[in-house]
C-alpha cells in the first residue's frame, strides 16, 4: 500500500490508526483503563479524515451511537474497558438480532490482574453469549491487522464482532507498519427497515431465527481468518491472544517440539481446523488469558468429533486462573503437562519489608480536602455514616486517614447500594453516597431520580472536579451541564454547590445538608473544584505555593495527619514542613491550621480564582 | 540475541519516555523490541514499572530472575526491583530517596539499600541523578541522566549506537533537546568514570 511506513507505537494507538486506515466514520467511548487511548488517538486525528468521535456519557450511551451509525450504514466502532461492556450489554445483544448494515467493531479492553479494575472478568464469553464473533490480537501488529480484518467480516455479514484486547497488548509499544487514513465511510442516508431495526417480539422471533443461520455462517468464514498453525510433532498447543507470545518463548526456553496453533478469533473457534490439527496430534494444550473459554470450545469440538486424547487447560490446574499469565506460569504448566524438567530454577522471593507505595491524592486535589470537610461536618453533626463510595480518584478515599469508602462495587453504585443499606437497616443507618461528576452522569443521574421519587433520605456528595480524571484527564459532561440544576430539576429540595478550597463554607454547607437529611429528605452537595493535576497543566508559572513557620508551627500535626498531603512533611521534631516542588496552592493546610503557621509565599487569590474558573 | 531492562520508579519521573527512547533506537537499529508499562493509577505517586525486552523475546513481561539490566529511578523501589535480578545482573539506582506518602514506619536507609543491592548481584552502580539534574536547572531531566548511565554502563551501547539513541532522544521527547542531550551525556560521562 502507498505512504506505509514503520512506527514505534502503543497498541491502542495501533488499533485506532488501523480504524483511520479503514474508514471509521463514527467512534464513540467511555474513558476506562486500559482501553482509554484509542478514542483519544482518534480525537488526535479526526479533523484529517472527517471521522465523528465523542466521549459518550456511558458505556451505553456510547455503543447505541455506534451501533445506530451501523444501523444506518456507516462504518463504526466503540471502545471501552471490559466492564464498561456489562453497561452496554442491553444494546449489545440486540445488535446481533438486527445486524447491521456496514461494520460495527466493539473494542473491550481486558484488565486480567485488575491493575485499575474491581474485577477480571473475560469478554469472550459475551461472543458466546451474544452470538457475535471475537477476535483476540496478541500484540500491536496482530491487533492492527485484525482491526482491518474484522471490520470487513462484518460488513461481509453484516453483523457486529468484538475485539478483545488485554492490558499487554493495549499498553505495549512495538513497531508497528501503519498507511494512510482511509475515507470515512458514512450512510448515504437512512432506509427505513423495521422489519429487521424494530425488535418489537413478532419481529425478534423471526430475526432470531436468521441469526441462529448467520451464526453457522460465521462459524464457516471463521475456518478462513488468519490462524497461526505450525505443525511440529506430537504435542498440540492451542492458544489465542497474548498467551501465544507466552507459549512461543516457553517452548524456546524449554526447548521441546510442539505444534502450535494459535487462534486469531476465540469465538467461535474454528472446529475442522483444531479436529484436523488434533487429528494428527496424541495431546492438546490450551494456553489463554483470562478464563477456559478456548478450552471449553477445544473439549467439545474432540468430543462432537470423537477424538479421545487429553486436554490439559485451565481446568486441570496448569494455568493460573487468578491474574494475568506470566512466563514463568506458563513454562511451568507445560512442563507439567509434557512431564518434562522445568529446567531452571528462578529466585523470586521479594525482599521482606519494602515499605508499599500506595497511589493516593496528589497534592493540592480537591478530593482529600472535600473528605476532610465531610469528616468533621459528620463529626460535629454527630453522625456516624456508611459511606458508601464509587469509581473514580476518589475511591482512594478508602486509605487512611481518611477511610470514607466503605462500599464500592460498580460505575454508579455509591447511591444505588446506599439506598439498599437504607433500607436494608430499616432507615436506621445515616447513609453518605460519595460520587464524581463522570461518574454521576454516567449512571448516578437514575439513581438519584430512585432517590427523590421513592423518598431516601440520604447525603449525595458529588465531587465535581471538572474532570474524568483518573484515567487521564478527559472532558466530562459537568464542564456544560451544572450538576447542581439537574438535582434542582429532578425535585432534590436541598441542594448546595461548594468550594471544598474553602474549607469553613464547605463544612457549613454539609453540617446544613446533614440537618435536612435528617428531617427526612435527601440532599445533595456539588463540591465543586478542578482536578489540581488539570489546573497546573500549562499554568505552572502562576501557581502560589505555601511554606511552615517553623517559629509558629506546635507539631500538632493536623496537617500531615488529617489532610494526608503528600507535599507535607513531619520533620523529625514533629513539626511540618511543606515541599515546594510538589505545592500547587490550594490553600487547605493555611486554612486548618489553628495556629497560622502557614502561609503563602505571595498574594494567592489571583491563582485560585484562575483555577476556580476551570 | 536477548536483552531484558527492567525499569522501576515513581509515576512521573519519566520512565516511559525513558523506554519509549530505547524502543525508537532499537527499531531505528534495526532490532526487535518490546516495552509493556503499567497505567493505570500511576499519575498518583504510585509505584510504577516498565519492562523492556531487545532482541529475541516474545513475552511482553520479564520474568522474575531474568533482567538483564535493572534500572531503578528511586531508591526504595530499586528494593522492590530485587525479585527480577540474578546473581549476573547490571543494577543500576538512582540514589534518591523519595518517601512513600503516608507512610508511619521506618524507611530503610540509602546505605543499607546500596549493600543489600550489592550482596545480590555482582555489579551494582549508584547514581545521583537527581542532583545531576538540579545542576542542569530541572528535576525532569533525571531520566536522561539514568539513560546515560545506562548506555555507560551496560551493553545497550553494542546493540544502539550513540548517535541513533541521540537521534531517538529528539524523535520522542521533540522538545528542550539541548538540555536533554546535555543531561544525556552527562549521565554517560558520569557512570563511565564509575567502570
Amino acid at each position: 500500500m502507498a505512504n506505509c511506513t514503520v512506527r514505534f507505537m502503543l497498541g491502542n494507538h495501533a488499533v485506532a490508526h488501523a480504524a483511520l486506515e479503514a474508514g471509521i466514520a463514527v467512534a464513540a467511548g467511555y474513558p476506562g483503563t486500559p482501553s482509554s487511548e484509542i478514542i483519544e488517538y482518534i480525537f488526535e486525528h479526526a479533523g484529517e479524515t472527517g471521522t465523528y468521535v465523542e466521549w459518550s456519557s456511558n458505556e451505553k450511551v456510547a455503543f447505541e451511537v455506534a451501533y445506530g451509525a451501523a444501523l444506518a450504514g456507516a462504518r463504526a466502532l466503540v471502545s471501552m474497558k471490559h466492564v464498561g461492556l456489562n453497561v452496554a450489554m442491553d444494546p449489545l445483544m440486540s445488535s446481533a438480532y438486527t445486524g447491521v448494515r456496514n461494520s460495527l467493531l466493539v473494542i473491550t479492553a481486558d484488565d486480567p490482574g485488575m491493575w485499575s479494575s474491581q474485577n477480571e472478568q473475560d469478554n469472550r464469553w459475551v461472543g458466546l453469549h451474544s452470538h457475535i464473533p471475537v477476535f483476540e490480537p496478541y500484540n500491536p501488529q496482530n491487533a492492527a491487522d485484525l482491526v482491518k480484518l474484522s471490520m470487513d467480516f462484518s460488513s461481509r455479514l453484516n453483523h457486529p464482532v468484538i475485539m478483545r484486547l488485554v492490558t499487554r497488548v493495549s499498553h505495549v509499544r512495538e513497531p508497528v507498519k501503519v498507511c494512510e487514513f482511509g475515507k470515512p465511510i458514512y450512510a448515504s442516508g437512512y432506509v427505513k427497515d423495521p422489519a429487521h431495526q424494530a425488535l418489537v417480539p413478532a419481529n425478534a422471533r423471526l430475526l432470531k431465527g436468521e441469526l441462529v443461520k448467520r451464526w453457522e455462517e460465521v462459524k464457516a468464514l471463521v475456518e478462513d481468518l488468519p490462524h497461526e498453525y505450525v505443525d511440529d510433532g506430537k504435542v498440540l498447543i492451542i492458544t489465542s491472544g497474548v498467551a501465544y507470545r507466552y507459549v512461543k518463548e516457553a517452548l524456546e526456553d524449554l526447548e521441546v517440539k510442539a505444534s502450535t496453533l494459535n487462534l486469531a478469533a476465540s469465538v467461535p473457534v474454528p472446529r475442522k481446523l483444531i479436529a484436523n490439527a488434533a487429528s494428527k496430534a496424541d495431546k492438546v494444550i490450551v494456553v489463554e488469558e483470562g478464563d477456559p473459554v478456548v478450552e471449553l470450545q477445544v473439549k467439545e469440538t474432540l468430543f462432537d468429533e470423537g477424538i479421545r486424547i487429553p486436554v490439559y487447560g485451565k481446568a486441570e490446574g496448569l494455568f493460573t486462573m487468578v491474574g494475568e499469565l506470566t512466563l514463568i506460569n506458563v513454562r511451568e504448566g507445560i512442563a507439567k503437562a509434557l512431564g518434562v524438567d522445568i529446567g531452571r530454577v528462578v529466585n523470586h522471593q521479594y525482599v521482606a519489608n519494602v515499605p508499599p507505595r500506595p497511589p493516593v491524592f496528589c497534592p493540592g486535589c480537591p478530593h482529600a480536602a472535600s473528605f476532610y470537610e465531610l469528616k468533621i461536618a459528620a463529626a460535629r453533626a454527630r453522625v456516624k455514616p456508611v459511606f458508601s463510595g464509587d469509581i473514580g480518584c476518589y475511591s482512594l478515599g478508602i486509605n487512611p486517614p481518611f477511610n470514607e469508602q466503605d462500599l464500592l462495587t460498580n460505575m454508579g453504585s455509591s447511591i444505588g447500594l446506599g439506598m439498599g443499606v437504607l433500607r436494608g437497616t430499616g432507615g436506621r443507618q445515616f447513609i453518605v453516597a460519595v460520587i464524581g461528576d463522570s461518574t454521576f452522569f454516567h449512571a448516578g443521574l437514575p439513581a438519584l431520580v430512585d432517590a427523590v421519587y421513592n423518598k431516601a433520605p440520604m447525603l449525595i456528595v458529588v465531587l465535581d472536579n471538572r474532570y474524568t480524571a483518573m484515567t487521564g484527564g478527559q472532558p466530562s459532561p459537568t464542564q456544560v451541564i451544572d450538576i447542581g440544576a439537574v438535582a434542582r430539576a429532578i425535585g432534590v429540595k436541598h441542594v448546595y454547590t461548594v468550594d471544598p478550597f474553602n474549607v469553613k463554607g464547605a463544612e457549613e454547607a454539609l453540617r446544613d445538608a446533614i440537618e435536612k437529611v435528617k428531617g427526612g429528605e435527601p440532599a445533595v452537595v456539588v463540591m465543586r473544584r478542578a482536578c489540581a493535576l488539570e489546573a497546573v497543566r500549562g499554568r505552572g508559572a502562576l501557581v502560589v505555593r505555601y511554606t511552615v513557620d517553623a517559629d509558629a508551627c506546635r507539631a500538632c500535626g493536623i496537617c500531615y495527619n488529617l489532610l494526608a498531603c503528600p507535599a507535607i512533611n513531619k520533620l523529625d521534631n514533629g513539626k511540618a514542613t511543606i515541599d515546594q516542588a510538589a505545592c500547587v496552592g490550594c490553600s487547605v493546610c493555611a486554612q486548618i491550621c489553628p495556629y497560622g503557621a502557614i502561609r503563602p509565599i505571595g498574594e494567592p487569590s489571583g491563582w485560585l480564582s484562575k483555577w476556580g474558573e476551570l | 540475541m536477548r536483552l531484558n531492562i527492567y525499569l522501576t520508579g515513581i509515576g512521573g519521573q519519566g520512565l516511559i519516555t525513558f523506554a519509549s527512547i530505547i524502543g525508537q533506537a532499537a527499531v531505528d537499529s534495526g532490532l526487535r523490541v518490546t516495552v509493556a508499562e503499567t497505567h493505570g493509577l500511576s499519575q498518583r505517586g504510585g509505584a510504577v514499572d516498565v519492562h523492556v525486552r531487545i532482541g529475541e523475546a516474545h513475552s511482553p513481561l520479564i520474568p522474575r530472575g531474568e533482567a538483564d539490566v535493572v534500572v531503578a529511578f528511586e531508591i526504595i523501589e530499586a528494593l522492590r526491583a530485587l525479585p527480577y535480578t540474578n546473581p549476573a545482573t547490571v543494577f543500576i539506582a538512582n540514589r534518591r530517596l523519595i518517601p512513600p506518602p503516608a507512610f508511619r514506619g521506618k524507611l530503610p536507609k540509602p546505605e543499607d539499600v546500596e549493600v543489600e543491592i550489592k550482596s545480590r548481584v555482582a555489579s551494582a552502580y549508584f547514581i545521583d541523578a537527581y542532583n545531576h539534574a538540579v545542576k542542569l536547572g530541572n528535576p525532569i531531566f533525571e531520566n536522561m541522566v539514568m539513560l546515560g548511565a545506562l548506555f555507560a554502563l551496560t551493553r545497550v551501547k553494542e546493540l544502539i549506537s550513540m548517535d541513533t539513541v541521540e537521534g531517538a532522544i529528539v524523535k520522542v521527547i521533540g522538545k528542550a533537546v539541548q538540555e536533554n542531550l546535555r543531561a544525556f551525556r552527562l549521565g554517560y560521562s558520569i557512570a563511565s568514570a564509575r567502570r
